[in-house]
């Protein structure tokens, strides 16, 4: 693993317009020294997963207010997977009700971070040595 | 690893031409895969934006990308945007503002960290923007970070230079500074939906004639109501693929200016500077210190 600066693509999937959080998120990352590639609001899960391609990230960070985590996360890493992408970490963000976690864990995600994290939870949680891609 | 890349390239496998942007920017193999390229079958357009922050070079982009898709032209975006002198972090936001066209297999968009003091421009952009030619895209546009004055550096790399203005940017003394006017090919008065914009246009144009020598268009474009975009789109497909300007010498300008400034990342640059400011060391002394190999 090198020392090169962890690039992770964040973005917003559906109709939710809540970007408060996720903006807040890309300040703390960059400021721990990531490339953050903000894709921004109202991406479809197809325009998502071709960021995450044609940006080589590591790392995919969703952030879900709508309460739609349980139809578009399944659509998402479904999508991953098929355009060969198994080894990008995404991780969920958002209102996301305990009961769904073990859920969406189940499906392949890294880690979801709820109301309340720490930004140095995240960035720790990202630190070089756990990128699961180009390792 | 990077042999199997370029074999993917060539297949027009996307996932190797992102990978290998990735190693390339980061100064990875450079010259396994310059070695085992070589040069492109056909040359790509290469056009530069440039402009101040705010100008909307990103969202231009988008407009430019609508106009030569429908001519059926590919189109690669290699969208720099500047990364911290502190943390090394950066946020890498264009991608957001060219909106649409993300899911057009003619279409792609990387987005490029540009270190401060680098002239506007990611490092070993040479080598990417060739990647981009081997993959046979027809127009590769590199947006520099919003560029003040005098970053001009992208100026030897492209094709021709697109510069950006917008109403209301400052008097008429603005445009007689030199820098990025100098090697701008094309002027777009942008935001021309705003009221001053024919007062630019007439200042650059008076500015410029002022100089003498060579013709520079100045276009009024916007984004907001679409004006203006057709005529950039048919004005830059109509630009023949020449020699990079300035040729190979301004290449290797480049090059020299790229390996000196790494040169200058060494571990001991603080303490070495510390030295010269109180006088410990001779300038000729630091001088040789930073250029010795």
């Amino acid at each position: 693993m090198s020392n090169e600066p962890i690039r992770i693509v964040l973005a917003k999937v559906g109709l939710d317009g809540h970007d408060r959080g996720i903006k807040v998120v890309a300040r703390a990352l960059r400021d721990a020294g990531m490339h953050v590639i903000y894709a921004g609001l109202w991406q479809t899960v197809d325009a998502v997963v071709r960021t995450v391609a044609d940006e080589d990230a590591d790392w995919l960070g969703v952030s879900i207010l709508s309460g739609a985590h349980m139809t578009l996360v399944p659509q998402i890493m479904e999508q991953l997977r098929a355009a060969g992408l198994n080894d990008v970490g995404v991780l969920i963000g958002g209102i996301i009700p305990e009961a769904d976690i073990p859920k969406l864990l189940e499906m392949g995600v890294a880690r979801v971070f709820g109301p309340g994290t720490s930004m140095t939870a995240i960035v720790d949680f990202l630190k070089p040595g756990r990128s699961p891609a180009h390792a | 690893m990077p042999s199997e890349l370029l074999d993917g390239l060539r297949r027009h496998d996307r996932r190797a031409l992102a990978r290998l942007i990735t190693l390339a920017a980061r100064g990875q193999n450079i010259d396994a895969i310059r070695n085992k390229l070589g040069p492109p079958s056909s040359r790509a357009r290469v056009i530069a934006i440039t402009g101040s922050a705010g100008v909307g070079k990103s969202t231009l982009v988008g407009k430019l990308i609508e106009q030569l898709r429908q001519h059926g032209k590919s189109v690669a975006v290699l969208a720099c945007d500047p990364q911290s002198p502190l943390t090394g972090g950066a946020l890498l936001g264009d991608r957001f503002r060219m909106g649409a066209a993300s899911d057009d297999a003619g279409v792609f968009i990387r987005s490029l960290a540009a270190a401060s003091g680098r002239q506007a421009v990611a490092d070993h952009l040479d080598t990417v923007i060739l990647l981009c030619e081997h993959f046979g895209f027809d127009f590769v546009f590199i947006e520099t970070v919003g560029a003040g004055q005098g970053d001009t550096a992208f100026h030897s790399l492209a094709d021709a230079v697109v510069l950006l203005l917008q109403p209301e940017t400052g008097d008429d003394l603005q445009w007689e500074k030199a820098g990025v006017l100098e090697v701008a090919d094309v002027i777009v008065i942008h935001k021309a939906d705003l009221s001053g914009a024919d007062k630019a246009a007439a200042q650059v144009k008076a500015a410029l004639d002022l100089a003498g020598g060579r013709e520079v268009p100045v276009l009024l474009a916007s984004s907001r109501t679409g004006a203006g975009m057709k005529e950039l789109a048919a004005l830059l497909e109509s630009l023949p693929t020449r020699a990079r300007n300035g040729g190979a010498a301004a290449e290797l300008l480049f090059l020299v200016q790229q390996e000196l400034a790494a040169r200058f990342r060494r571990p001991d640059i603080d303490s070495l500077a510390a030295d010269w400011q109180a006088g410990r060391i001779s300038t000729r002394e630091a001088l040789r210190q930073v250029l010795k190999d």
